[in-house]
């Protein structure tokens, strides 16, 4: 819902309606019938009866404020919160998806006890009691015989910003694994490595840019504050003549709303931005004072370093021709500082994507646009623990008693010398080698793969795609393995790997899954565990903000979990006062409800009236623009020496450097160890000799370089790229069986243009097999020859794709999920034992009967799996999956 | 004492009321950006069966850009309505502010309605058995909410309002931005206006992109129901 005076709502002051009863019951009608406008609403939702609450949205990763309005116990419709600085109250058709998924009828309701053998779709119901005292039966002899580690806790998407951590480190082991490498690692760490832990995200101030250069961010469809940019984005360029450009791969939204749009050859993005760079160098049409003041590279190297990198150059290799590089770096540059680059896995998914991200950072850097109105911002969000920005609010922390983390792994006093001993004698010297700094953040294997220091060294991003394979291999014995949320065994690269894994008992004795749905992980495990869905638990909220000043929000319960089904903080809680041995001191929860509020205490206004409104922000506070221009307060100069012109201060825990000096005057910089923006960064060198890469391979550069994508030199004329691409009505891996929003893509042809088709000898509609190859450069399994694996799919036209581009969206061609997942009928049941709830759908009943695009109702089914295809392939030292980098042939069958 | 200040949902059924004198709709295409919330939300709204749409977004690819356009289509609420004539149920009917709705209760399958319709906006719930379209959500307006892909639009390209009224926001942009009804040749006087219509789209609108060649897509007609 949108606030009353952007839409043409008419406030009529308070004359109440009597509640259900419709103000115009009889108007007469045009072709003399009365219409009886009570019969006409009858079954609709009736908003005078309804009951609004706000709550946070959970259909994607952008989190919303949204308001839900339940009728009859149940949610009925969700819309926006007008008061989400943020969204401010938009949403998408992602956000019907919860209630489509907390009505699933074949949602899981009750905990399941696996009968048949591990996968066969056996399950019996067991009571909550009966679950947790066998989960607590494995669980504590892990503690009492003091090896936690064994218990592996792996989670897809986790929003409970801590509560889980409470769990593994009340119970000791470092493994809380993620799927960060899946998604975003490529992306974050060139952001942390130029400005600091803080600042793993940037926030760009689209509400007064005026020209953008968008690098493979895909904001109209499915990008990590996406929504935020979008009604933004489509406000500034429709009201204030804001450019956007966009290189892509295929048109999609985003490059179809763009006034430009280029299609580029993947893995050649760094390419084109430095080649801007270049123009903006050879026109000077940079900002040296912002440049001389805040970057730690020269100016002089800087022009030496991109000399060769003309557009022409750029062409040769991006296929964007280099008159329009040219007018591009120019129109970029003059727009200063209203103007910024985005970019996102387009850029950074592939082997160079760290260096590419790095040359895209640099030119905004260059033109200064760093922080200013219209420009790249940047605005810590995630916690509220007094951050870089957040200086003067309220914190909001996670109530105590908080239990420590595990001990490093390695040899001395103050680390676990038992765990660290296990691993193979090279991993051991290999860390002992490591300089101090990683050293104390080494937790093993999974957690900080000591190959991919880059993946920890901000903070644990992880490598989640080497989980199975480093199981496989012995690096962690695991007794415990429990999973949350998490559709590894349909969506992870290779996803064969894991789930071979996951079918192995002996290398995974016991798997718990933690789901809302019965996915192809929770088909592997041993026991399932119901959790309640967003429509029905408590999580802390709070972001960075697009509007640049900092915000918070809760989401809320809006009705009773269905079934038995608990929330994650009333499970884990459960279980740790059934594992015990001190773990349950940290659980002593009666009231998640009086949790939540303990959490929120600092807020200057009261609980009831923070679910109320379900955000609280102060807007009197000044945008966060050029924050590291801030003076010092007398406050935090108290107790700080001036070395090498940086500010230190002696804490509690150690020395850190607080501000710079600049011009004389002590201000607080950027939250790097250098104060400045680090577009020199020695860290890349550094990791990349801790490991043995070598120091030519393109990511051990300090400075941003360009090289070509190994498996993309002298790639042959039949050899094409395959790429994927997410859909705006779905989500990861998540919404197959979300009705309305698969309704409307439930399939993936492979996408390729007309000519590609041609060239192939194909017509559309077409089935061709699709196999891909192991990709070279210094990654998992490189050069092996070979394919990774081949898919059966049909061929559709394009014009805007690239011409050595095939693709495939993902999230569809599902093996569980259910009925509209799997595009069944009614003949297909499903999982023995899991009781399906057809009073879910009251609206529904056809869904009882399958869905339409079904096979065997002569539809198409429901898509193609493409993830068994896709090689693992982390980037050397960051981990960040390269998901667009796949050599693939194509053949007609 | 004040009373306290009531959020905006807090107002429904209070303080919002129906007002409009006719009215009608303006999609701006040169704001959509193709991401379906207000079909997802009329959907989920109105709880139609999976088979039909009573609003759907289009992937139409551009003839002169290698790049796509978007384009809600929905019931146009036409002055001169080909539905309501044909229904010899008198099951059609035109509301006082210009709406045009389908009487359930009256609706008794012939189909005349689907047939005449020049746009296929009109469908058969099979699960009701009725004929089924767009009311502009009758139960949202009458408590002065918006219609539920108004309210949805994250790019502000639908905008419900009152064309009697030469100062309401529509009226106001349907002038200054010249926009025209869908398929205007059909003559049956529309509703709803569409900003950055071009004609190639009324050709592609059944062959969009994201339908895929080989789906026995429900399309344009919306007739495929009966497979189910």
């Amino acid at each position: 819902m949108h606030i009353s005076s952007r839409r043409s709502f008419l406030k009529v002051g308070a004359t109440a309606l009597a509640s259900g009863l419709l103000p115009s019951l009889f108007a007469p009608s045009a072709n003399a019938a009365k219409i009886d406008i009570a019969r006409l609403v009858k079954g609709k939702i009736d908003y005078t009866v309804a009951k609004a609450t706000p709550t946070i949205c959970f259909g994607c990763t952008n989190h919303c404020g949204v308001i839900g309005w339940v009728q009859d116990g149940r949610v009925r419709k969700i819309e926006g919160n007008p008061l989400d600085p943020n969204s401010q109250g938009n949403y998408c058709s992602k956000a019907q998806g919860m209630i489509s998924y907390t009505y699933y009828p074949e949602r899981l309701l009750y905990p399941l006890k696996r009968v048949g053998a591990r996968g066969a779709g056996k399950w019996k119901r067991v009571s909550w009691d009966e679950a947790l005292d066998e989960v607590a039966s494995k669980l504590r002899p892990l503690r009492e015989q003091g090896i936690p580690e064994e218990f592996v806790f792996h989670y897809g998407r986790d929003k409970t910003k801590g509560y889980t951590k409470r769990f593994t480190n009340a119970f000791g082991t470092p493994h809380r694994l993620n799927r960060r490498s899946i998604c975003s690692s490529n992306r974050r760490a060139p952001l942390m490595s130029y400005y600091g832990r803080d600042f793993e995200w940037e926030t760009q101030d689209f509400e007064n840019t005026k020209y953008v250069v968008n690098f493979g961010a895909n904001p109209m469809e499915a990008y990590q504050g996406g929504l935020y940019m979008m009604h933004r984005l489509r406000e500034s360029q429709n009201t204030k003549g804001t450019k956007m450009v966009t290189f892509e791969v295929r048109p999609s939204a985003t490059a179809s709303v763009s006034e430009e749009y280029h299609p580029v050859m993947p893995g050649t993005d760094g390419a084109v931005a430095f080649a801007m760079i270049h123009v903006i160098l050879r026109e000077n049409l940079h900002d040296e004072k912002f440049w001389n003041r805040w970057a730690n590279y020269s100016l002089v190297e800087l022009r030496k370093l991109v000399k060769d990198y003309t557009p022409a150059w750029a062409e040769k290799h991006s296929g964007v021709p280099a008159k329009d590089i040219e007018r591009i770096a120019i129109d970029f540059a003059q727009a200063a500082p209203a103007c910024t680059t985005m970019s996102n896995r387009g850029s950074a998914k592939h082997y160079n994507g760290v260096q590419s991200d790095r040359a895209i950072r640099m030119l905004d850097v260059l033109v200064g646009n760093v922080g200013k109105p219209g420009g790249f911002c940047l605005s810590s969000g995630s916690g509220w623990s007094g951050k870089y920005g957040q200086e003067g609010l309220p914190k909001l922390t996670q109530p105590g008693p908080k239990p420590k983390g595990p001990k490093p792994w390695g040899i001395g006093e103050g680390f676990n010398e038992v765990a660290f001993k296990k691993l193979p004698q090279k991993i051991q010297d290999r860390v002992n080698n490591f300089p101090d700094k990683w050293k104390n953040k080494y937790f093993g294997e999974l957690a900080t793969p000591s190959e991919y220091p880059l993946a920890w060294h901000w903070y644990q991003m992880r490598v989640g795609q080497l989980v199975y394979p480093y199981i496989r291999d012995g690096l962690q014995k695991v007794s415990v393995y429990m999973s949350f949320t998490l559709g590894a065994a349909y969506g992870y690269p290779e996803a064969k790997v894991a789930r071979d894994v996951l079918m192995d008992e002996k290398l995974i004795p016991y798997h718990v899954a933690i789901d809302i749905g019965y996915g192809e992980q929770a088909a592997l495990a041993d026991l399932i565990l119901p959790e309640a869905t967003s429509l029905e638990r408590w999580d802390h909220h709070s972001t960075n903000c697009y509007g640049l000043i900092p915000y918070t929000g809760v989401r809320q319960p809006l009705v009773k979990a269905a079934g038995e089904s608990k929330s994650v903080q009333e499970i884990l809680r459960d279980l740790a006062k059934k594992v015990g041995g001190g773990m349950e001191k940290y659980f002593d929860i009666d009231d998640i409800e009086e949790f939540y509020k303990e959490w929120y205490k600092n807020l200057p206004i009261s609980w009831e009236e923070f679910k109320r409104r379900g955000i609280w922000q102060d807007a009197t506070r000044p945008k966060d623009y050029e924050l590291y221009e801030r003076p010092l307060t007398a406050e935090e100069l108290e107790g700080t020496v001036v070395k090498d012109g940086l500010i230190k201060k002696d804490t509690s825990k150690g020395i850190k450097t607080v501000g710079i000096m600049m011009d004389g005057k002590p201000v607080r910089g950027f939250p790097t160890p250098t104060r400045r923006i680090q577009v020199y960064d020695e860290v890349w060198p550094e990791a990349a000799k801790a490991v043995g890469l070598s120091m030519d391979d393109v990511n051990a550069s300090p400075i941003a370089i360009y090289d070509t994508v190994p498996e993309h030199k002298d790639l042959a004329d039949d050899r094409y790229i395959f790429s994927t691409f997410k859909w705006n009505v779905h989500t990861q891996g998540r919404s197959a069986h979300w009705k309305y929003n698969s309704e409307i893509i439930h399939t993936n042809p492979v996408f390729m243009h007309p000519s590609t088709g041609a060239k192939l000898n194909l017509k559309e509609g077409d089935s061709v097999r699709l196999s891909v190859f192991r990709p070279k450069g210094a990654t998992y399994r490189s050069g092996e020859k070979g394919i990774v694996g081949s898919f059966e799919n049909h061929v559709r036209f394009l014009k805007g794709m690239h011409e050595k581009v095939m693709m495939c969206s993902h999230h569809v061609g599902h093996t569980e999920h259910g009925v509209v997942a799997r595009a069944e009928t009614e003949k297909s049941a499903p999982a023995v034992g899991i009781e399906t709830d057809e009073s879910a759908f009251p609206s529904d009943k056809l869904l009882k009967k399958g869905v339409w695009w079904s096979k065997k109702k002569g539809g198409i089914g429901g898509g193609v799996h493409i993830n068994d295809a896709l090689p693992i392939n982390p980037c050397p030292l960051t981990g960040g999956q390269n998901w667009y980098d796949n050599v693939c042939k194509i053949e007609k069958i | 004492m004040t009373e306290k200040l009531k959020l905006p949902w807090e107002r429904v059924g209070s303080e919002y009321k129906a007002t409009k004198k006719k009215v009608g709709m303006l999609l701006d295409l040169d704001r959509c950006v193709g991401c379906h919330s207000c079909s997802v939300s009329c959907k989920t709204e109105h709880e139609v069966p999976l088979g039909a749409f009573r609003m759907r977004v289009r992937y139409l690819e551009r003839p002169d850009k290698p790049t796509i356009a978007f384009a809600p289509m929905m019931c146009m609420h036409c002055e001169d309505a080909p539905c309501l004539d044909a229904c010899g149920n008198n099951a059609i009917a035109r509301m006082d502010d210009g709406r045009v709705i389908i009487r359930e209760n009256k609706c008794d399958l012939d189909r005349d309605c689907v047939k005449a319709c020049p746009y296929g906006a009109i469908f058969i719930n099979e699960e009701k058995e009725v004929a089924e379209k767009c009311d502009f959500c009758v139960h949202r307006t009458e408590v002065g909410l918006e219609p539920a892909c108004a309210d949805s639009c994250p790019s502000q390209a639908i905008q419900f309002g009152d064309l009697a009224d030469p100062n309401d926001p529509i009226s106001l942009k349907i002038k200054a931005k010249g926009a025209k009804p869908w398929k205007e040749s059909a003559g049956t006087k529309p509703s709803v206006f569409y900003i950055g219509h071009e004609e190639w789209m009324e050709e592609k609108v059944n062959t969009g992109v994201q339908i895929d060649p080989k789906d026995e897509d429900i399309t344009y007609e919306q007739n495929n129901l009966k497979n189910l």
